[in-house]
């Protein structure tokens, strides 16, 4: 993409912390009263990557991998070791308030809404935070509440919310100023399956309504599938894979899993391919894509088959084989 | 009796818990002697303007801050700790596990806690005291030791018993139960004077009320020669009463507990 | 500034519509604050009865009004404890203040004083059973009464100031408590809390002079209880003033220090 145009530009960005190193035992507690070692942990280690306007892109890793590190330097919540980064032309870690004004972060237990006032009262701060222009304040405020249909519940105080309608009203609150650049940090946790959807189509809707770009991470593949059309992936503060989704799995994955029924048993399913589970009916099979199709046709042709499907592994696996992966 | 036993047991656990945190201990001093220190102002103030107050002389009410502090010290190493554990647990539901072990219930969230540094309050007051005394010049025999020591234990008792009464009321009204708790606490700061210099009215609350009375000024009245024939007859008696009522109302309020709700 | 001016508003609505749904346990947290004043007011009473009526000047009736009014000032000086910023910074709740285009020290000014403004209603039925029982001499001009409301949010402007530059140094260490304790200290017996600043020894007064502490507490209540001339009470308001000024100053250079060291460590 044109440089000059990306929304997000990070290069060579690292964050390393200072941690002091503790051992266990009364002799290593005493000898850390006087003398204090510490160890230099990277959290991020020299990523760079490109995000264009918008895009939503997700940030995947394993817990610890260095996401929520990220996020934090590029909302200017934390000041880089090194690197450069650039969002929207600004860098974040001035803070400056015309850059605060144009982005949000959301991480997911936050509780930013006044807890004893209906939300519609928080949002009225909120407004006058992010000097909104009334007119445009209504329009968004009241836009937001049918989207996410929330008229009956924005006037009753927070504390008598369920989590999920709570997370609901902190993502309108959190985007009554139509940031251009979101940050998302697990925005789903914790809630159960149609709440996750319904945020999902929310963010897909503000993203295409605004133009906005949308920086993501979460644990629940569904998010990620449903929003990410490009993912990043991390770990040990290091970019293992930026690509598309499909691509991920190509690399990463280039397997297919077959799964076969059986009238009869069957004495040696593995010189078909790689057996991964096995029972008295059924047998699967992981075979590499691009023998998928001769594999299948010898075992239509040779073993009495009562069903067979070809299947992409789940998402999670492929993914943690990327976690795994050594790095670029 | 096993009831002593447990206590020294928890006594024991207390203090080798408080040993760990050793910086506990300097904070403790620091805020004795800053405590003492506007303690100390604040009487020299006074003593700037009068040589007595209320019928009592100088080292006389150097004297009753030095019960005060004493008295407090031991407020905050043996009751307020239990005390507050005890309001913790009510509101949160989690008092069932003291209740459902086999010793007596109220004896049980009685002496669970100790916080030994607050002892050091216990020795500044004594330290206080001592120099008052001194200076009084009152003869200090056998007799008027015993009438100390008995009119400080049936203190703590009365303090004890009026601060379990008052921690139980959160059984039946949770929320302001703690802001009561503030309540006394601020009350309790009256016990720096003796009580006879205030209003008839106040007077007769922080006796009857609040027993500030009975845990500071008698004690220090025992020492000082201002003690009336009759106050360890009615100290006695209060602090039979107030047992008593405490050990009702305490009952009372666990009757009416439920325990924490699904 | 008329941003700023609507976000005080708004942030003090918030404040004032969260607090009045906990009448009693603020009434509570006034009540048993009242006992300390209470015990000052009955002890000075009582040495100004001995003295033949008064002490240093002042009858029971002023020290009856000025441990009144004290109750009030007391409050006003009610700020976010720097204990407090111990906790605000460990436990990373300041993430949701940095990332809001308003400094953080606005957002806790204009929500405590929206508080105030709770308190001082809830406040005069206090003051009026008080002035039942100890009936105080209070005979102020206008001017004083101006003044003094002026005064209590000046007192409360200059707190605000102390104690968060007092609880910004826990962005460096946490071992602050005995720091605390001793700047409490130091405060209750400077700021006219014990007694009235003119009970003070000469030196005391002296040095209470150059110290922002009178001027969060004596000077307000003095101002409504005592006889200030009118130089007293403008020269009273520019001290506060002075004082208001330093500490934003010095507040928005630690602040600034102690964000770097934030963002640099993390939380």
């Amino acid at each position: 993409m044109d440089s000059n145009n990306a929304i997000i530009k990070v290069n060579g960005l690292s964050k390393y912390f200072q941690v002091a190193v503790r051992e266990a035992g009364l002799k290593a507690s005493t000898k850390s009263l006087f003398h204090r070692t510490y160890k230099t942990v990277k959290a991020v280690d020299q990523i760079s990557f490109e995000i264009g306007r918008g895009e939503v892109v997700g940030f995947l890793g394993p817990n610890g991998a260095g996401k929520t590190t990220t996020l934090k330097m590029l909302s200017g919540l934390l000041y880089p070791t090194s690197g450069q980064v650039q969002v929207l032309g600004c860098e974040p870690s001035r803070r400056s308030a015309d850059y605060l004004r144009q982005i949000t972060l959301v991480m997911g237990n936050r509780n930013q809404l006044s807890w004893d006032l209906p939300a519609v009262d928080s949002f009225e701060l909120y407004r006058a935070i992010y000097e909104i222009p009334r007119q445009q304040f209504i329009r968004v405020r009241d836009e937001f509440i049918e989207m996410l249909e929330l008229k009956d519940l924005v006037n009753k105080p927070v504390r008598n919310l369920s989590l999920g309608e709570r997370m609901k009203m902190e993502i309108v609150g959190s985007l009554l100023h139509t940031p251009k650049v979101l940050f998302l940090d697990e925005p789903t946790i914790g809630l159960d399956v149609t709440m996750q959807r319904r945020i999902r189509t929310f963010i897909e809707d503000y993203n295409r309504r605004y133009s906005a770009t949308v920086l993501l991470t979460s644990h629940y593949m569904a998010d990620v599938e449903a929003l990410c059309k490009r993912v990043i992936v991390i770990n040990h503060g290091k970019i293992l894979f930026d690509g598309s989704l499909s691509q991920l799995v190509e690399r990463f994955s280039p397997l297919k899993t077959i799964s076969v029924t059986l009238s009869k048993p069957i004495a040696n399913p593995s010189q078909y391919g790689e057996v991964i589970e096995q029972t008295s009916g059924m047998v699967k099979f992981r075979v590499p894509k691009a023998s998928t199709s001769a594999v299948t046709a010898r075992i239509l042709a040779d073993l009495p088959v009562d069903d067979l499907t070809v299947e992409d592994p789940p998402i999670e696996d492929v993914i943690e084989k990327a976690f795994s992966h050594e790095g670029l | 009796m096993r009831v002593l036993k447990l206590a020294f047991t928890y006594l024991r656990i207390g203090i080798a818990n408080e040993m760990q945190y050793r910086v506990n201990f300097f904070i403790q001093l620091l805020q004795s002697f800053v405590s003492l220190g506007t303690g100390l102002i604040g009487l020299a103030l006074v003593y700037n303007y009068t040589n007595e107050l209320g019928g009592w002389t100088r080292p006389e009410l150097l004297a009753v801050m030095g019960v005060y502090i004493f008295m407090g010290g031991i407020i905050n190493a043996a009751i307020q700790p239990n005390m507050g554990r005890l309001m913790e647990e009510i509101q949160a539901g989690t008092l069932d596990y003291a209740l459902t072990k086999p010793a007596d219930g109220q004896v049980l969230v009685s002496i669970r806690e100790f916080r030994v540094w607050q002892l050091v309050d216990v020795v500044v007051g004594l330290v206080v005291l001592g120099i008052a005394v001194d200076q009084i010049h009152q003869r200090i025999g056998m007799l008027e030791t015993l009438e100390f020591v008995a009119a400080l234990l049936m203190g703590a008792v009365m303090i004890y018993c009026f601060w379990l009464m008052l921690t139980s009321t959160a059984f039946w009204i949770v929320r302001v139960s703690d802001n009561i708790i503030n309540l006394f606490q601020g009350v309790y700061a009256a016990g720096r004077w003796p009580v006879t210099i205030y209003p008839n009215w106040l007077r007769l609350g922080l006796t009857f009320l609040v027993p500030v009375a009975f845990a500071v000024t008698v004690p220090a009245e025992t020492l000082t020669g201002h003690l009336q024939p009759l106050t360890l007859l009615e100290a006695a008696g209060l602090t039979l009463l107030l047992v008593a009522l405490a050990r009702l109302v305490w009952r009372l309020g666990v009757r009416n507990y439920s325990g924490a709700s699904a | 500034m008329r941003h700023y001016l609507d976000f005080y508003l708004t942030s003090m609505k918030i404040a004032i519509q969260e607090q009045f749904q906990y009448p009693v346990a603020n009434y509570f947290y006034m009540i048993g604050m009242i006992a300390e004043p209470v015990i000052y007011l009955v002890v000075w009473s009582t040495v100004a009865t001995l003295q033949g009526g008064t002490v240093g000047g002042y009858a029971p009736g002023y020290f009856a009004a000025y441990y009144i009014v004290w109750t009030l000032v007391r409050n006003m000086n009610i700020v976010f404890t720097p204990y407090g910023w111990e906790m605000r910074i460990q436990r990373g709740q300041l993430s949701g203040e940095l990332l809001r285009p308003i400094h953080p020290l606005h957002s806790d000014v204009a929500y405590f004083a929206g508080w105030k403004v709770v308190v001082i209603v809830l406040w005069l039925p206090l003051a009026a059973c008080l002035a039942l029982i100890f009936k105080p001499s209070l005979n102020p001009t206008w001017l004083q009464v101006v003044v003094f409301f002026i005064a209590i949010w000046g007192a409360y402007l200059i707190r605000t100031m102390l104690l968060s530059l007092l609880g910004m140094i826990t962005f460096w260490t946490t071992r602050v408590g005995a720091l605390y304790e001793l700047f409490f200290a130091f405060e209750l017996i400077l700021s006219g809390r014990l007694v009235p600043m003119a009970l003070m020894p000469g030196w005391v007064q002296t040095i209470s002079a150059f110290l922002p502490f009178q001027w969060t507490f004596f000077f307000p209540i003095n101002a409504l209880v005592g006889n200030p001339t009118t130089p007293d009470l403008l020269y009273g308001l520019g001290m506060q003033l002075v004082w208001i000024i330093a500490g934003i100053f010095f507040a928005r250079i630690v602040w600034r220090l102690g964000i770097r060291r934030y963002a640099a460590v993390g939380n």
